[in-house]
């Protein structure tokens, strides 16, 4: 009797488990699953802006996909961005919250005013950028002509040379901030007691911060990275709005790519495949880098 | 006797005066026509999707307001950046939404857009409002733009045609005539072919050591127009009509490309990066000697309305009565986008919204708004280049009209085929990229080998016989 009213209220609290959980299953399941799972269907038809025939179109939107040119091109030219902007912003990242770590005058403001880029939304970053960035009116150039001695005219937006440098300065300034601040909480974090030990045993500051201070905050360091990996790898508002991907698509991230493909040109079912393909791509990635971390579990 | 001298001279007068000539009925209008007969439709609110800016303003500042007043139908204006004009109105066409009645299109969506079903044929309802003669007005490109396999689709509305302009005090200077002959063997003026344009851009910036630059032209964005008018001019085809392999890349395609990455070298630093805004700028300050551009900077460069609250962002003109008018090198301007007016197939206000269109693509309406400052509607009838009123409005305007009225007839139209929007930004890119340094035969051959694959996908058998319906138009290739 004991062990059937044990079973009932097991039955009951498993009800209860699965009513608290459900509205946020639906949620994840209507707003996460059912868009993918519309994109794996979309990619298999021949729905465009203009096409009256939209019906099975096979592999034949993967395989546009795989021949296509630019894709490949897209994803060279995202994990470039990545591959650049990701290690300035940690370094410069690291460094500003080292040179924070301690009291300084005016600390509050000045980290007040480091964080400002990390708030300004990216479109406006970009378009900031582009205006300073402008051969006519923008301040750089002419800073750049104060030191040159001479008229400069980099053309930042469209010289093939110069587009990817202007990209990456906009991205560091926006995001270095958002590196700076979570390692410095890291950092704020890190026990003393193990820091003064080291010190005692007569390591120097540079192997203290090697082999102490590095290893206590590397998970919130790969945190940090993963997220900033993820975002780069998304990146389009910053690049729209300095280069729309040009010159020609020479900064065409993969972003861009979709959104060109998708909203300008409304091939969907190639862009739905083009989907299915980042996804599985990135979800593979991600697991790969949740389980190198350890914090999957 | 007497009475039939009587008889007679009663029925002599009679016959004399059957023979008084009769009083002339008067011509149609298409305008008072449309305004009596949507009287009917008073009270209805008609949406129009304009492009965002000055052509918009025309509608909700202008004629939105003098519609109301004439007929009392209200029209709600949606303004829409140019660049997603057609994707936006082909969505609400998608989604069945009814949001516009009256769609503002270019003369290369046509095909696109009756093919989803979005257009609604006119030739029905200008048999039932129109004055037919008003037609033969318009310029046969303009008019050619507006039809679909011999339907009507479109209204006129904007006689969009590019013009050299240039600096007349400079062109007239003796001293540069005599220096520029000398040096070239042919005397100063507005250039008739690209090389020469080069040449006298150079000589002009060489001359005045950057004081004036020779040039500043819109090197970014509608590049497409640019390189295609002068592909053209060189011979060039879009596609090899046998196997639709894409001809972009082709001798002339390159040597287009080519001259303009060679023009840069005597244009303002920095002019890679140039707009319409930035050519428009530096023509009103003087820092350039020629652009080419739309009709509309002829009346900003003139100073025409500069008081104009809507037009306030025109930099002021240091260059008044200085500027001349010709046609574009080559002497076939480009004729793009060639906007035009169209009736949604989802409108539910279809009589109403199409006597709106008619009532503004008028004789006499469309007179009043190409002479408007806002608007941007550019002379698209002869009855405009032949009017007193927009000869007297300023004094070299009849020079203007003559060359607006030789480019229209000359001039290429628009290329148009099916999912034209495709080719035409891959083919952007690619020109823009040979701006920005990369070679231009190695950045055409990408194009097409893009351009191809868009062909595969669309049906080659489909884009053909849509390109042969656009090539067999006169002003496609001027043959």
């Amino acid at each position: 009797m004991a062990q059937a009213s044990g079973n009932k209220g097991g039955r009951q609290d498993r009800g209860f488990a699965v009513a608290l959980a459900a509205p946020a299953v639906l949620i994840m399941a209507l707003f996460g699953l059912f868009p993918l799972l519309y994109s794996i269907v979309v990619s298999f038809q021949r729905l465009t802006l203009t096409a009256s025939d939209t019906g099975f179109a096979g592999l034949a939107n993967y395989v546009r996909l795989f021949e296509d040119g630019r894709f490949g091109l897209a994803l060279a030219h995202t994990f470039a961005i990545a591959a650049v902007a990701l290690p300035l912003q940690l370094g410069l990242g690291m460094a500003l919250a080292l040179h924070f770590l301690e009291d300084r005058p005016l600390k509050r403001l000045f980290v007040a005013l480091l964080i400002i880029p990390t708030v300004v939304s990216p479109m406006v970053a970009g378009s900031m950028w582009r205006l300073m960035f402008d051969d006519r009116f923008g301040p750089i150039n002419q800073m750049i002509g104060w030191l040159a001695g001479e008229r400069v005219s980099i053309l930042w937006a469209i010289d093939p040379r110069f587009a990817y440098p202007a990209i990456i300065i906009c991205d560091v300034w926006q995001w270095t901030p958002f590196m700076f601040l979570i390692l410095l909480a890291a950092l704020s974090n890190v026990d003393h007691e193990q820091q003064e030990a080291a010190a005692l045993d007569g390591a120097s500051k540079w192997q203290i911060f090697c082999f102490v201070t590095l290893p206590a905050i590397m998970p919130i360091v790969s945190i940090a990275l993963l997220i900033r990996s993820l975002d780069l790898l998304r990146i389009f508002d910053i690049v729209w709005q300095l280069t729309r991907g040009g010159p020609g698509t020479s900064t065409e991230t993969i972003s861009i790519y979709a959104y060109v493909r998708g909203f300008q040109e409304f091939d969907t079912s190639f862009v739905g495949a083009l989907v299915v393909v980042l996804v599985i791509a990135l979800s593979a990635l991600l697991m790969a880098a949740l389980r190198r971390l350890e914090v999957a579990r | 006797m007497t009475t039939r001298r009587t008889t007679l001279a009663i029925l002599g007068a009679t016959i004399l005066a059957s023979l008084q000539p009769l009083p002339l009925f008067a011509e149609e209008d298409a305008a008072a026509k449309a305004v009596e007969a949507a009287k009917a439709f008073a009270g209805t609110t008609i949406n129009v999707a304009e492009e965002a800016g000055l052509m918009a303003m025309l509608g909700i500042n202008v004629t939105g307001p003098e519609w109301e007043r004439l007929t009392g139908i209200k029209v709600k204006v949606s303004e829409l950046p140019y660049e997603e004009l057609f994707t936006k109105q082909l969505l609400e066409h998608k989604a069945g939404s009814g949001a516009y009645d009256v769609l503002t299109i270019g003369h290369s969506w046509v095909a696109d857009l009756v093919l989803a079903g979005a257009l609604e044929p006119l030739d029905p309802l200008i048999e039932k409002y129109g004055v037919k003669e008003e037609f033969d007005d318009i310029v046969p490109a303009f008019r050619e733009g507006t039809m679909y396999q011999g339907a009507t689709y479109a209204l006129a509305v904007d006689g969009d045609v590019h013009v050299l302009y240039y600096r007349k005090d400079i062109f007239e200077d003796p001293a540069m005539q005599e220096a520029f002959k000398a040096k070239y063997g042919y005397d100063l003026a507005p250039p008739t072919d690209y090389g020469k344009f080069n040449e006298v851009c150079q000589f002009i910036t060489d001359q005045t050591g950057g004081k004036v630059y020779g040039a500043g032209l819109i090197n970014t964005g509608y590049q497409h127009f640019f390189f295609g008018e002068r592909f053209r001019l060189y011979g060039g085809k879009y596609f090899d009509e046998a196997s639709m392999k894409a001809q972009i890349n082709s001798e002339a395609g390159v040597r287009a490309v080519q001259e303009m990455v060679d023009a840069l070298k005597c244009q303002p630093p920095g002019a890679a990066t140039w707009g319409f805004g930035e050519s428009l700028s530096a023509l009103n300050s003087g820092e350039i000697a020629m652009t080419i551009t739309w009709p509309p900077v002829a009346r900003w460069a003139q100073g025409i309305n500069a008081d104009e609250q809507a037009l306030s962002w025109v930099p002021e003109s240091t260059v008044v009565d200085k500027i001349g008018y010709a046609l574009t090198p080559g002497g076939h301007p480009s004729l793009v986008p060639g906007i035009q007016l169209a009736l949604s197939s989802d409108s539910k206000n279809k009589d109403a919204a199409y006597l709106y269109m008619q009532w503004l693509t008028s004789k006499t309406e469309s007179l009043k708004n190409v002479m408007r400052p806002i608007g941007l509607r550019d002379p698209f009838r002869y009855s405009h280049f032949d009017s007193p009123e927009f000869q007297a409005l300023w004094p070299t305007a009849p020079n203007y009209l003559s060359v607006l009225r030789e480019g229209d007839e000359k001039g290429y139209a628009d290329f148009a085929v099916l999912e034209t929007y495709k080719y035409t930004d891959t083919l952007a890119r690619a020109v823009i990229a040979a701006i920005g340094g990369k070679d231009p035969k190695a950045a055409l051959d990408e194009a097409a080998a893009q351009w191809d694959a868009i062909t595969k996908q669309v049906g080659v058998d489909r884009q053909r016989e849509a390109y042969k319906a656009w090539a067999s138009r006169p002003s496609a290739y001027r043959m």
